[in-house]
């Protein structure tokens, strides 16, 4: 992309309500836009279109974030971003070249007499309205008065063109051809454009890219679609472009995928409300137990939790949180099923592999709030293989390449996180991990053994389980996630998306407390009481502390070794349920065969991925909430994967078994 | 009997035609109702015993000179019904004016000046519901003249809505053409000149309609308490004369005010229709 002539920087605008409180209408919206490019902004009604246009016009100010044009805030409303409205606001009492005229001459004071007289003239005629140029407002058609206003507008050329839903109002004849003048007069101006529209042949006729908002509140970019039909565009031929209706059905469904969501939160609340009444007064009353059963896995990953339990987080806000210890996944996610546990610390692949039902059980509409933990796994090799000079994945491959027998794996859970960065790694290597590889589900408890037994060749674990293995001398390391995907997410809290709407409050608690302690595990100085925490019976038990203090040796347990930072649980949005990484792990599903990669993934993702909880529960923990940056994520292997263009991706991948597109 | 009937209702038909013409179609209900009401007068006033002169009796008592002659002189404050209007009329013409050009200003701050609107307000609101009379003798105590004192009362009465009217105005200029100046970044006075005006037009001819027909009514109540001359002051010198046309001269001096009165609202009116034709 050129270099960027109007920069809008994590924009957030709110509006107060007369009852106090305050509506976000806009969230974090990031957008860059190139010097002539002509964009459209897309959404439902109410989803904060002309706000939007309003703060880059300048008649409306952000809360936070900011608008640069070439390099300059935007502070206040000026001709060199010359807005057409809704309504065309001509003057009424003034004819159609006096209207033009205020325009001309109050911008162009410099300027002779003749000059501007001239521009005036030239304008009109631009837009064919010589006959009309004495008449009022009053006396003209809709159509005849958008071309007044987009003449006036561009009479004072200025840099950027704002359209707020132009052609509204207008009949489709007079839409159609007003919509081919615009289109010709903005191209030979050169002028960078941007148009708020409801319609989706508008946009795709007129723009270089299309910005699709999510519904309000907090409405957020969605998706941006790149226009690629070439220019310059009759209407009749884009229309018989091969690739217009491939563009044309990913708006609709976007547009669809956003009513259908905004229809299912409805029926979500609508009976929470009703159930939230009686529940309250009985809290009151002291008869609801505000108690959530927890499951989770030993590990490093459970720091927030021991430490949120230690501080009482949780007991501060009349919040009981019964921890849950297992030592199987599968067993947790069991009983997550049944009801048994209320939420669950879970891989972060987990809630969207409960969704499709990827473990053949059926689909359980699990979402996800918050993500708990970031990296922190290691993939380690059993000693044997050190001696045979295996200290990378090229060598790896190498050795494979002639080998009878598959290369014995071992992970957590079938289809978690650990897997699919395992395969990822693999498959960047040229090692096809369904030939190449075997791979067995263990407990992460019982890998240390297995390997010692030589029944795997190595495993992918968190750190502490890996760096107990390499401290006794069975392993050693060969990757860890930095050199697959440094900052990926590792676990995040799962539940029913019916217990969070009827226990929001609840789940919000808990949220806020695993932030807060995250906060206290990512301070360095805190390290030594972690260490004692961790160790206690009830967490890794007595026996780790040694490898707790070692855990970040991750070398051949000589003390020369890498020293790695702990797990990331906090930080630059680190908690934030990203939306982007779930598309990401819905690509490797489809990749590995899996199921197909749906057509619906923005309603999935937008279902599972809650980060309107998230930000709540940012917040109640008094941090700000930050929405997810929408920049591609960079991974090691060099190809980054891109949100909005998640196909491309997957034909791009190496080793890619992906099936038909599943249609919604 | 078929033939016949037809015959009976084109008639009726034809002898109707006339009566469905626009104009007349207009005029019938007024003129019935009036003319109903004055035979009404006419009637009752056969019953008075202090003997109330009915319409007819009005007409034949003012014929001559009031009616005949309005501009008689006859030195003194013996003056035909024109020339005391005119002295009302004059009145009025200065202390509208007045109020006229201070209000639109005062109105203009008022609007334009978040502060000044929010103090003033309390002060206009309760202002501006005084009856005309009220000020009459602390108008008096001020200029100690009559006529100056009629001018204040005229002023103090007609300038309320005008004001009120005028910060309105500039309140309810649409967001749309704010909006266009300020991306225009129109100066100060194009602003004034090409926005602001032209869209509180219409308001301040409100204003200004109701503060007319407020003029008015203070101007006659004025002149009958103190002046020497105007329309007022001929209803009440006619009382005071209590002469045998007294009741008549009293009854044609308000009907012609209220025709002026009438005159006078159309005329502001239509000015207005004229300057904010646009702004419709």
């Amino acid at each position: 992309m050129a270099k960027a002539f109007l920069t809008v920087d994590d924009v957030t605008r709110s509006f107060p309500l007369p009852k106090g409180g305050s509506y976000v209408a806009l969230k974090d919206i990031d957008l860059q836009i190139a010097e002539g490019e002509f964009i459209s902004l897309i959404g439902h009604s109410g989803c904060g279109k002309s706000t939007l246009l309003n703060l880059m016009a300048g008649l409306d100010q952000a809360n936070t974030g900011g608008i640069l044009m070439e390099n300059r805030q935007v502070t206040d409303p000026g001709p060199d971003r010359m807005v057409v409205f809704q309504n065309y606001s001509l003057l009424p009492w003034q004819t159609v070249r006096q209207n033009i005229a205020l325009a001309v001459n109050n911008v162009m004071r410099e300027a002779g007499e003749a000059e501007r007289r001239e521009r005036i003239e030239a304008s009109i005629a631009l837009v064919g309205l010589g006959h009309a140029a004495d008449k009022h407002p009053g006396e003209l058609s809709g159509g005849m008065k958008q071309r007044v206003a987009i003449a006036r507008a561009l009479a004072i050329r200025p840099k950027l063109l704002l359209l707020d839903e132009p052609f509204g109002a207008l009949d489709a004849l007079t839409r159609g051809n007003l919509q081919q003048q615009l289109m010709q007069i903005c191209q030979q101006a050169g002028v960078t454009t941007v148009m708020v529209t409801h319609s989706v042949d508008e946009a795709l006729l007129l723009s270089d890219r299309v910005v699709c908002l999510t519904n309000g509140p907090a409405a957020g970019i969605g998706q941006i679609v790149p226009v690629t039909l070439p220019r310059p565009r009759q209407r009749l031929e884009v229309m018989e472009h091969p690739d217009y209706y491939k563009l044309r059905s990913e708006l609709i469904n976007f547009l669809q995928q956003q009513r259908r969501l905004k229809q299912h939160r409805q029926t979500l609340t609508t009976p929470t409300v009703a159930g939230a009444a009686p529940s309250s007064t009985a809290k009151a009353a002291g008869l609801t137990p505000r108690k959530v059963r927890l499951g989770y896995l030993p590990g490093l990953d459970v720091a927030p939790l021991a430490v949120g339990l230690e501080r009482g987080f949780f007991a501060e806000r009349d919040t009981q949180i019964i921890p849950v210890v297992f030592h199987r996944w599968q067993q947790m996610e069991e009983q997550l099923r049944s009801g048994e546990l209320d939420v669950a610390i879970t891989s972060a692949s987990a809630p969207l592999a409960l969704n499709l039902g990827l473990q053949g059980q059926g689909a359980w509409p699990a979402i996800t709030p918050m993500t708990v933990t970031r990296n922190g796994n290691a993939i380690c090799l059993a000693r044997r293989f050190r001696d045979l000079q295996i200290d990378g994945l090229s060598a790896l491959a190498e050795r494979l390449k002639g080998r009878e027998w598959p290369l014995r794996l071992a992970i957590g859970q079938q289809g978690s996180m650990q897997e699919l960065l395992l395969r990822h790694w693999l498959a960047s290597g040229g090692i096809d991990p369904d030939r190449d590889v075997e791979f067995k589900v263990l407990s992460p408890m019982a890998m240390q053994a297995a390997l010692l037994a030589g029944e795997i060749d190595g495993f992918i674990a968190g750190r502490y389980r890996v760096a107990k293995a390499v401290e006794s001398g069975l392993a050693y390391v060969v990757a860890t996630d930095l050199d697959i995907w440094s900052n990926h997410p590792e676990k995040v809290l799962t539940c029913h998306e019916g217990w969070a709407a009827n226990n929001e409050a609840l789940l919000l608690d808990l949220c806020s407390g695993l932030i807060r302690g995250g906060q206290i595990c990512e301070d360095g100085g805190q390290h030594d009481n972690l260490v004692g925490l961790l160790s206690r019976p009830q967490w890794l038990g007595t026996d780790s502390a040694l490898a707790l203090q070692r855990q970040f040796d991750l070398g051949p347990g000589e003390a020369s070794g890498r020293r790695l930072p702990l797990n990331r649980y906090h930080g630059d949005r680190a908690h934030v349920a990203n939306p982007a990484e779930g598309a990401w792990i819905l690509t490797q599903f489809s990749r590995w065969g899996w199921c197909p990669f749906p057509g619906n993934r923005l309603e999935l993702l937008g279902q599972v991925y809650r980060n309107d909880l998230c930000s709540a529960a940012l917040e109640q923990a008094g941090l700000p909430a930050l929405r997810p940056e929408r920049q591609p994520i960079p991974l090691a292997c060099g190809l980054p994967f891109d949100q909005d263009d998640p196909l491309r991706y997957l034909e791009q991948l190496p080793f890619s078994r992906t099936t038909a597109t599943a249609v919604s | 009997m078929t033939s016949l009937s037809t015959t009976t209702r084109r008639q009726r038909r034809g002898s109707a035609q006339w009566l469905r013409s626009p104009l007349v179609s207009q005029i019938k209900a007024p003129v019935v109702c009036i003319g109903l009401t004055l035979a009404l007068w006419q009637f009752l006033s056969l019953f008075s015993s202090e003997g109330f002169p009915g319409p007819i009796t009005v007409i034949a008592q003012t014929w001559d000179p009031y009616i005949v002659n309005p501009f008689f002189d006859d030195g003194g404050t013996a003056k035909g019904l024109g020339l005391q209007l005119l002295i009302s009329l004059q009145r009025v013409a200065v202390g509208y004016t007045l109020a006229a050009v201070v209000g639109i200003a005062a109105g203009l701050a008022i609007g334009l000046n978040r502060f000044l609107r929010r103090g003033f307000d309390p002060l206009i609101q309760v202002l501006r519901t005084v009856p005309p009379l009220a000020w009459l003798p602390i108008s008096l105590l001020l200029f100690q003249q009559a006529d100056t004192a009629a001018i204040f009362v005229i002023f103090i009465t007609a300038i309320w809505p005008i004001i009120i009217n005028t910060a309105v105005g500039i309140n309810e200029i649409p967001q749309d053409y704010t909006n266009v100046a300020r991306v225009l970044r129109l100066r100060k006075r194009s602003y004034l000149r090409d926005i602001l005006m032209p869209a509180t037009a219409p308001y301040v001819f409100t204003g200004l309609r109701i503060a007319i027909g407020l003029a008015w009514l203070a101007i006659v109540a004025a002149e009958m308490l103190k002046a020497d001359g105007g329309i007022g002051f001929f209803i009440w010198d006619a009382y005071n004369a209590g002469g045998d046309s007294s009741t008549s001269q009293i009854i044609l001096a308000i009907v012609v005010i209220g025709l002026v009165g009438l005159a006078l609202d159309r005329l502001v009116g239509s000015v207005g229709d004229l300057v904010a034709k646009g702004g419709k």
